[in-house]
């Protein structure tokens, strides 16, 4: 039998409003929801008369993804007036709406869609509403649907990346759309959803005292009744078997590939194998996860890349949160030359009370480790005289994730940084132009200034397929800015969801760009 | 110009066919009001809805066509009335029916349409959706979501692979008033025993929220009902308090299996096209009860109980779960490390390995079952009916509507070979990935067959005249084949006493299906699915079973002329079984160096193999093969690189890397999960999803 513990996780009864939400809170928790229902989201919509729609749908069904998952409030500013086209493809406008401001009768038709959501209106000119940067200053999240006026994309790209404030720009015409994402210069996310199996953690090769003692209890399988050869538990056949393996090993544990296959024919050949099925389950699964779990402990990219960020190094009386728990967990790396420990046990076959005692002494190990991050976090505090004490849960989700916390770094805007002449930015798209498959012409297209920019470049590389490049180009053209409502309803659904992980703070939002070429199906994400 | 300026100036000539598209979208749900307003906005001329459902409070926080003031109405009805507003020149008509009424939709009616779009909740609709439309050959867009994943897929009659070329995994979830009031297959008693029954006696019995299969949120008959439950929950909770007493069995079985039942029985609209349910009464069955004990009972888990072995196990099992209750109560109070102590109670959950609640949910479930007239299972069937519910957001719904309509475009112009099979994905690498069209599985049981029609005049119609008649003398068929009807066989060589039975007597009405089995040992056909009509009088004197001109030439075909069209098959025969289980290109195909057009998405824009590798496998995760992942993971582990596992930045690619001995061998193991993982899952399934 399986064993799981005789007391199950002890389950609150959930609320009302967890229970309307309840699809989507398994995705994003209690936390992600508050997130969500604090934040105020603003849409900025050019007025661009017959000039096509303006990417105004994709922003629009963005703002419906995001209003039934209930943000607390959103804002639209946009100046124009209906037209009959919008009609045809705006699905948040009505016959009466002909002639009326797109904002009202859109954030109007928006809030129907939920009553725990508050809509704004500003219809007055975005040049006038930018005379005042400051005004910008409710919103945590900024979506532009372009094309904006150059000079109003730059000072709120410039407000957003002086303030922290996230930032989307999409772009929707014809069979194409894309969106870019600026996010703050650093972007810290702990709780990034890593795939379930890759949390198991059971450090058979760096096992603590407790761990240890509990394979010595064990004293000599061999001399194990059936029934109980039969249920130790995986993780402490393994320990049981390293030791051995270390014994006639000069004390080294397996390290090659070899060295593993050799451990695991080791383990599989202990099994008792003169009885009914022939084998022993437990030693099949002890055999199953050698390549797994027989490896030392190596920590992630994206955690070294936090260790060595400024932020982590320097803790002063102005650092954020994150960065003391980061500094503190950096000092316990140092220290012990591991993570923290998650203390999750993955199923395995044993008796319940084995299995039980092995879980408790993870979890204790687990709780261990919290506490000596914690300490140090206290001590920093204090010599830094914070005044906001930081909760112990942040502390202690931030252990449990520590192996798989990111911090991503955003910069300006691509589309702005292009518009600047940006050195590195041209060097890496026309890298990318390089590439035979690439969408790239498509957000280049949509760039308007950008084109006659990159002429000379691209004219003098052999390298590029032009046929290609041509193509997409000529499509933006032939559209001219005419929005279509399937596409820019997908792109409404990518966006919101990008939109959703930045709020959240949860998964891993795409950093930077993303292109969407309906006809091919495919999709280009980038970072420019 | 006017309100589509828009959509003519970016769709160019496809415009006008697609104002003279006559197209069906089956499901009024998450994907279909999403698909609704695209379909309205896009300017499809002519649009039929069909739903089954009455809309619930719970559907208004992402199926945006409908209001608090709706509630109670039939989803299709409102959904017409409220996207109709959107484009006057679309012409709209709403079904509130159930598409698998072969009566109100027979193949006519799917051969009406230009194009089918498929917005399910459930595999048996698909399936039945997938069957029609092969058999009138009309293409199908397909799609589904589950949390942020979702798929779109086009199927097209001989031309891409069919929903039931890959083998598909059972449904998770499952609308509470199914589970609570109109269960009709094993699985909805079980998760009615596992999710709602065990959590109100033993667990945290607030309600059914916290269980993993049943969905609260989703499809309600009508608020009325949902409200019925409630109070049924709440006086259940009473009954609770009792437990320990010696009545408790008692109570708790009058109450769920005798007095909800009786008050469903009084729901007249319930049963207009279900079987009546029949309560059961502690009483009667406790006199009847043997003296066999549930010692012997128990352990036999691979046959079926009898109603009174389940009522013997239902009430030891209960006994069992009550004691460990009550013992647990102090238990959980002393190792709690809950830090909130109003959270402290102790409970029972269900757990397949623990013989009690097993015990439980298998007896529980069958005396429900046997209410309901549902086949009842074996303890060993029971266990292996356990899964997880199911997020849905309205993102993904929105981003895969959008799909669905560009895949529609494509099928317009007739264009399979640039259809898409499309999959979302949440990760930060990129957003949708898609491949080409799967081409047929040639040993597809419902679209790798020959499809026909057989008029026939169900008076003087024998099964004879089917036989000799048409298939040993028009089609060549040997003395050895099967013929089956919906249910079963009704002829093989060895019940010729079924030849002389009509069409009548047998059941085999206008719009009921056929399928023969060539059991010709040597070279066997295909199998053929024959479409029974009755719809053309076939006069007196003529044969009285004709096979149908093909459906081109039927459409042509005059009434006068009808008596003497007859029509003629090609059946292919069956393919050779394949020497080896998978050949090779397929594992390449499938899973490691196909190139799928998906431009370089590993989030650095230039390590463009790498990427592919890694989608290519994550791509396979999506079709609901953790064990990949799984697998995928443990060997990134197992190299020690430090970097495996990263989501956005694809170092292994140890598929290709040489010189590493560790690299190759596992790359090799990674190959083989993906196999394994294709030949168990089949990718490009659509799992259960919102609807």
């Amino acid at each position: 039998m399986t064993a799981t513990a005789t007391t199950p996780p002890l389950i609150q009864a959930p609320t009302a409003k967890e229970k309307k939400y309840d699809r989507q809170l398994r995705l994003w928790a209690a936390s992600g929801q508050q997130a969500l229902e604090d934040s105020h989201v603003l849409l900025v919509i050019a007025s661009n008369g017959d000039d096509g729609s303006g990417s105004s749908v994709a922003g629009v069904e963005t703002l419906k993804n995001l209003v039934l998952p209930s943000i607390g409030n959103f804002t639209i500013a946009d100046s124009a007036k209906v037209t009959e086209a919008d009609l045809g493809i705006n699905f948040f406008l009505r016959s009466q709406s002909l002639g009326q401001s797109r904002a009202e009768e859109c954030k109007q038709l928006l809030e129907e869609l939920n009553p725990d959501v508050q809509g704004h209106a500003i219809t007055t000119p975005l040049s006038d509403l930018l005379k005042d940067p400051s005004r910008l200053r409710p919103y945590n999240l900024i979506i532009l649907c372009a094309p904006l006026p150059q000079e109003q994309r730059r000072i709120i790209c410039e407000y957003a990346q002086q303030y922290s404030v996230c930032l989307i720009h999409i772009q929707s015409a014809g069979f194409y759309s894309s969106f870019s994402i600026q996010l703050p210069s650093v972007f810290p996310i702990v709780d990034t959803h890593p795939d379930p199996d890759s949390i198991q953690d059971l450090r058979l090769l760096s096992p603590w005292p407790e761990l240890l003692a509990e394979v010595k209890a064990l004293d000599d399988l061999d001399k194990l009744e059936d029934h109980d050869h039969g249920h130790v538990p995986y993780a402490l056949i393994l320990l049981y078997y390293l030791e051995k393996w270390k014994q006639n090993n000069e004390g080294k544990a397996p390290d090659t590939f070899k060295d593993k296959t050799q451990f695991r024919d080791m383990v599989r050949a202990a099994a008792r194998t003169d009885n009914a099925e022939g084998g022993e389950e437990n030693f099949d699964e002890a055999a199953a996860a050698v390549l797994k779990t027989v490896a030392p402990f190596s920590i992630k990219s994206g955690c070294r890349e936090m260790f060595e960020k400024d932020s982590c190094k320097v803790i002063n009386e102005d650092s954020a949160s994150f960065w003391i728990i980061a500094a503190a967990i950096k000092t316990f790396y140092e220290t012990h030359g591991v993570l923290p420990l998650p203390g999750s046990l993955p199923d395995m076959k044993a008796k319940s009370a084995d299995y039980i005692k092995l879980q408790n002494i993870y979890k204790s190990k687990a709780r261990k480790d919290v506490a000596e991050v914690s300490q140090s976090v206290r001590s920093m505090e204090k010599k830094f005289s914070r005044k906001d004490v930081i909760p112990d849960g942040e502390i202690e989700a931030f252990c449990k994730n520590a192996a798989h916390v990111k911090v991503l770094e955003g910069s300006l805007l691509p589309q702005l940084r292009i518009e600047k002449g940006d050195i590195q930015t041209r060097k890496t798209m026309l890298n990318e132009l390089q590439n035979t498959e690439t969408l790239l012409p498509i957000l280049l297209a949509f760039e308007n200034g950008s084109r006659s920019q990159l002429d000379d470049m691209i004219a003098n590389n052999g390298k590029i397929d032009f046929e290609a490049l041509n193509n997409q180009f000529a499509e933006v053209d032939r559209v001219g800015g005419r929005e279509l409502h399937n596409i820019s309803s997908v792109t409404g659904g990518m966006v919101a969801q990008e939109a959703i992980k930045i709020i959240t703070r949860q998964y891993v939002p795409v950093n930077n760009t993303c292109i969407f070429d309906g006809i091919g199906g495919t999709t280009l994400v980038l970072k420019l | 110009m006017g309100r589509d300026k828009y959509p003519r100036q970016s769709l160019g000539a496809l415009h006008s066919q697609i104002k003279q598209a006559r197209v069906l979208l089956i499901g009024a749900g998450g994907i279909g009001c999403e698909l609704l307003k695209n379909l309205v906005l896009t300017g499809f001329g002519e649009i039929h809805i069909i739903d089954l459902d009455t809309i619930d409070l719970s559907n208004l926080n992402r199926q945006f066509l409908f209001r608090q003031e709706h509630i109670k109405k039939p989803k299709a009805l409102v959904a017409k009335e409220v996207a109709s507003k959107f484009n006057p020149s679309c012409t709209l008509t709403a079904h509130h029916a159930n598409i698998k009424d072969t009566q109100l939709f027979p193949l006519s009616f799917f051969r009406s349409f230009t194009l089918v779009f498929n917005a399910l909740d459930n595999l048996d609709a698909r399936r039945h959706v997938n069957k029609m439309c092969l058999a009138a050959d009309v293409p199908l867009i397909e799609s589904g979501t589950t949390g942020f994943n979702g798929q779109v897929q086009v199927i097209k009659k001989g031309k891409t692979a069919c929903y039931d070329c890959t083998e598909k995994e059972v449904p998770k979830t499952y609308p509470v008033c199914t589970i609570r009031s109109t269960p009709s297959q094993p699985i909805h008693c079980i998760v009615w025993a596992k999710s709602y029954l065990l959590p109100e006696l033993f667990g945290v019995g607030e309600d059914e929220e916290t269980s993993d299969q049943l969905d609260t949120s989703e499809d309600a008959d009508n608020a009325e009902e949902i409200r019925n439950l409630k109070a049924e929950a709440q006086a259940l909770k009473k009954i609770r308090e009792s437990m320990g007493n010696d009545d408790f069995a008692k109570q708790v079985f009058n109450k769920v299996f005798r007095d909800d039942i009786d008050r469903l029985r009084g729901m007249e609209d319930m049963w207009k096209s279900r079987t009546r349910p029949t309560s059961l009464n502690y009483e009667a069955l406790q006199s009847e009860a043997s003296s066999s004990t549930d010692a012997t009972i128990s352990p036999s888990d691979q046959n079926t109980w009898t109603l009174l072995e389940n009522f013997a196990i239902f009430k030891s099992s209960l006994h069992a779960l009550s004691m460990r209750l009550k013992q647990n109560a102090g238990i959980a109070i002393a190792a709690t490390e809950a830090t909130n102590p109003a959270a402290v109670r102790p409970v029972i959950t269900f757990d397949k390995d623990d013989p009690d609640t097993l015990d439980f949910v298998t007896s529980a479930s069958n005396l429900r079952s046997h209410i309901f007239s549902i086949p009842l299972q074996s303890k060993f069937t029971v266990k292996q009916m356990a899964g997880n519910i199911i997020p849905a957001i309205a993102t993904t719904n929105a981003m895969t509507a959008g799909l669905c309509v560009m895949q529609a475009f494509k099928v317009l112009r007739g264009d399979y070979f640039r259809a898409k099979m499309l999959f979302l994905e949440n990760s930060g690498a990129r957003a949708l990935n898609s491949e080409p069209p799967r081409p047929p599985n040639p040993e597809c049981a419902v679209c790798g067959i020959a499809t026909g029609q057989v008029d026939v005049d169900p008076e003087r119609a024998t099964l004879n005249d089917l036989v000799d008649g048409v298939l040993k003398s028009e089609l060549g068929y040997g003395e050895e084949m099967t013929i089956m009807n919906e249910v079963g066989p009704i002829y093989d060589p060895d019940m010729e006493d079924m030849l002389p039975k009509t069409f009548r007597e047998l059941g085999l009405r206008d719009e009921t299906f056929l399928t023969v089995i060539d059991d010709d040992e040597e070279n066997p056909r295909v199998n053929l699915q024959l479409a029974v009509s009755s719809k053309r009088k076939l006069p007196a004197g003529s044969r009285p079973v004709v096979l149908a001109p093909t459906t081109a030439a039927m459409e042509d075909g005059r009434p006068e002329e009808a008596g003497q069209q007859r029509g003629t098959l090609e059946i292919a025969r069956k393919p050779k079984k394949a020497t080896s289980d998978r050949p090779e290109e397929m594992v390449e195909g499938n899973g490691v160096t196909v190139v799928i057009a998906n431009g370089a998405a590993n989030g650095t824009g230039t390590g463009k193999g790498k990427g592919k590798v890694k989608r290519s496998a994550d791509e396979a995760g999506l079709d609901g093969a953790d064990t990949l992942k799984r697998k995928l993971a443990a060997d990134d582990d197992g190299t020690g690189s430090g970097a495996a596992g990263d989501a956005s930045v694809v170092t292994n690619d140890s598929t290709k890397s040489n010189g590493d001995v560790d690299g190759d061998a596992l790359g090799f193991d990674r190959a083989q999960a993906i196999m394994l993982d294709d030949a168990a899952a089949g990718d490009g399934s659509i799992v259960i999803d919102d609807d």
